[in-house]
């Protein structure tokens, strides 16, 4: 997303008529120089970056649109099950709604920053703050709440005794405030930074500041979090003496897994360009660097339509949920398509929502 | 329940909308300059590449007149010369048509 990523900042919340070129050029010059002493060939000329426009022109309309439509769909079915089928009641019901909200928050923000990304911004400079700072908040809330799962499973399993007193809904809704707080002010460079940088130095620090935050706290910060918290569970879990213990520990390790397989290559890729931005490269390897930068970069969003799945619908109690939301939506569609009338939604399951 | 179908179907819609007009228009940035003097005579025209945009280094980029664009470093002696007999180029351009 993003030519689309947060490191590519500057430019990019300028509208059309902001064009800073200064462009001479002579046509009154006569000079029949044929030969003008040097090598055209020599010249090192800007990048085109063509085989990343390629890519660029499959991954942006077929596979985006697919994830986001797939994460939209995920996201708001736990949001539903979480408004009408099932109140959150445990710590876990908290993080697993503030998840789904910022993952849809994330996915409903992805389409128009791309969109505005290609008509110069015609939403102008504050949509385009505003989408980028939206972005990056989600993309931080998301993560850094996918380490406080792992810390309530790390209570509720290593630390039991405790488990009483540390996983009440009151503290989930703190955390969830603070880590949303948080990822506000991690993002305020964003919001403040999102448009052409007002000298050279600000220019550096900024677009090094905003990946290497993204690296450290978007990624390495709920990485080393998770692993602890998921080592002491699964050995927890090994000790002891439960048939279901498998099943779990399976789970454990498929949350680490996928998150580690989603993130690790794009903040590598994030990494790589930080440390060499500011050098010169050759336009082969930058345009290899944005390859790699736009595969891992799909890769990584493709995480937020895993969530529901590893996280929600995982747990037998959600999945029975879903399926009464998918019988409720089936009735409502038979009912809708064989009498023709338009229908107010609520079925005679004795389910009490009315959409 | 209605709804929420439509919701969906809208937003497939829009989202398949929204990226199928996804063309690249990203611009162009210098990464490297050129090594070796580009002489003055065989350049048609300049523009500038600043850090403070979307590219990552400051350069001056030079179209010679045989059609190509090369990056140089503005922080080099000979480039900035070819810059001012441009802008100087420009400026008697200035003069000669404001007083006719």
């Amino acid at each position: 997303m993003k030519s689309m990523s947060m490191t590519n900042l500057g430019v990019k919340c300028r509208t059309d008529g902001q064009e800073a070129m200064e462009n001479l050029t002579d046509s009154f010059d006569n000079s029949t120089y044929d030969d003008y002493g040097y090598d055209e060939y020599e010249l090192k000329e800007p990048c085109e970056m063509s085989n990343n426009h390629r890519l660029e022109l499959v991954v942006g309309p077929y596979i985006h649109s697919i994830i986001c439509i797939l994460g939209f769909i995920g996201n708001s079915l736990v949001i539903i099950t979480y408004a009408f089928y099932k109140r959150a009641k445990s710590m876990t019901d908290v993080y697993l709604l503030n998840v789904a909200i910022a993952d849809l928050l994330f996915v409903l923000a992805l389409p128009l920053i791309i969109y505005n990304e290609e008509y110069s911004w015609v939403m102008g400079t504050a949509a385009c703050k505003l989408l980028h700072g939206v972005y990056s908040m989600n993309l931080y809330s998301g993560m850094l709440l996918l380490a406080c799962i792992s810390t309530d499973r790390y209570i509720a399993i290593v630390q039991a005794r405790r488990s009483f007193r540390l996983r009440s809904l009151l503290y989930s809704r703190v955390i969830c405030f603070f880590v949303w707080v948080f990822a506000l002010g991690v993002s305020i460079p964003t919001f403040v930074y999102y448009e052409v940088f007002t000298s050279n130095n600000t220019a550096w620090r900024v677009k090094i500041l905003v990946p290497s935050t993204q690296i450290a706290v978007g990624f390495f910060l709920p990485l080393l979090i998770m692993v602890f918290c998921y080592t002491s569970v699964i050995i927890t879990l090994m000790r002891a003496k439960n048939f279901q213990r498998h099943k779990a520990v399976r789970v454990v390790l498929a949350v680490v897994a996928v998150f580690i397989a989603c993130h690790l290559p794009y903040n590598i890729t994030l990494l790589y360009e930080a440390v060499n931005m500011f050098n010169q490269q050759e336009c082969g390897m930058v345009d290899i660097q944005q390859v790699a930068k736009t595969v891992t970069k799909t890769i990584a969003y493709l995480h937020c339509c895993l969530n529901p799945v590893l996280y929600a619908f995982i747990g037998v109690k959600f999945r029975n949920h879903f399926r009464k939301i998918v019988q409720d939506l089936w009735v409502t569609s038979e009912i809708y398509v064989s009498t023709r009338r338009s229908v107010d939604g609520s079925s005679d399951n004795g389910s009490s929502f009315t959409m | 329940m209605v709804l929420i179908r439509t919701a969906v179907l809208a937003l497939m819609l829009l989202t398949i909308g929204l990226f199928a007009s996804h063309t690249s228009a990203v611009s162009e940035c210098c990464r490297s300059y050129t090594r070796g003097i580009i002489p003055c005579n065989a350049i048609k025209g300049y523009s500038v590449q600043t850090v403070k945009e979307l590219c990552h280094i400051n350069a001056i980029i030079f179209y010679t007149k045989k059609g190509r664009a090369a990056c140089t470093n503005p922080a080099l002696g000979w480039v900035m010369t070819c810059v001012d007999r441009l802008r100087n180029k420009a400026q008697m351009v200035h003069n000669r048509t404001s007083q006719a």
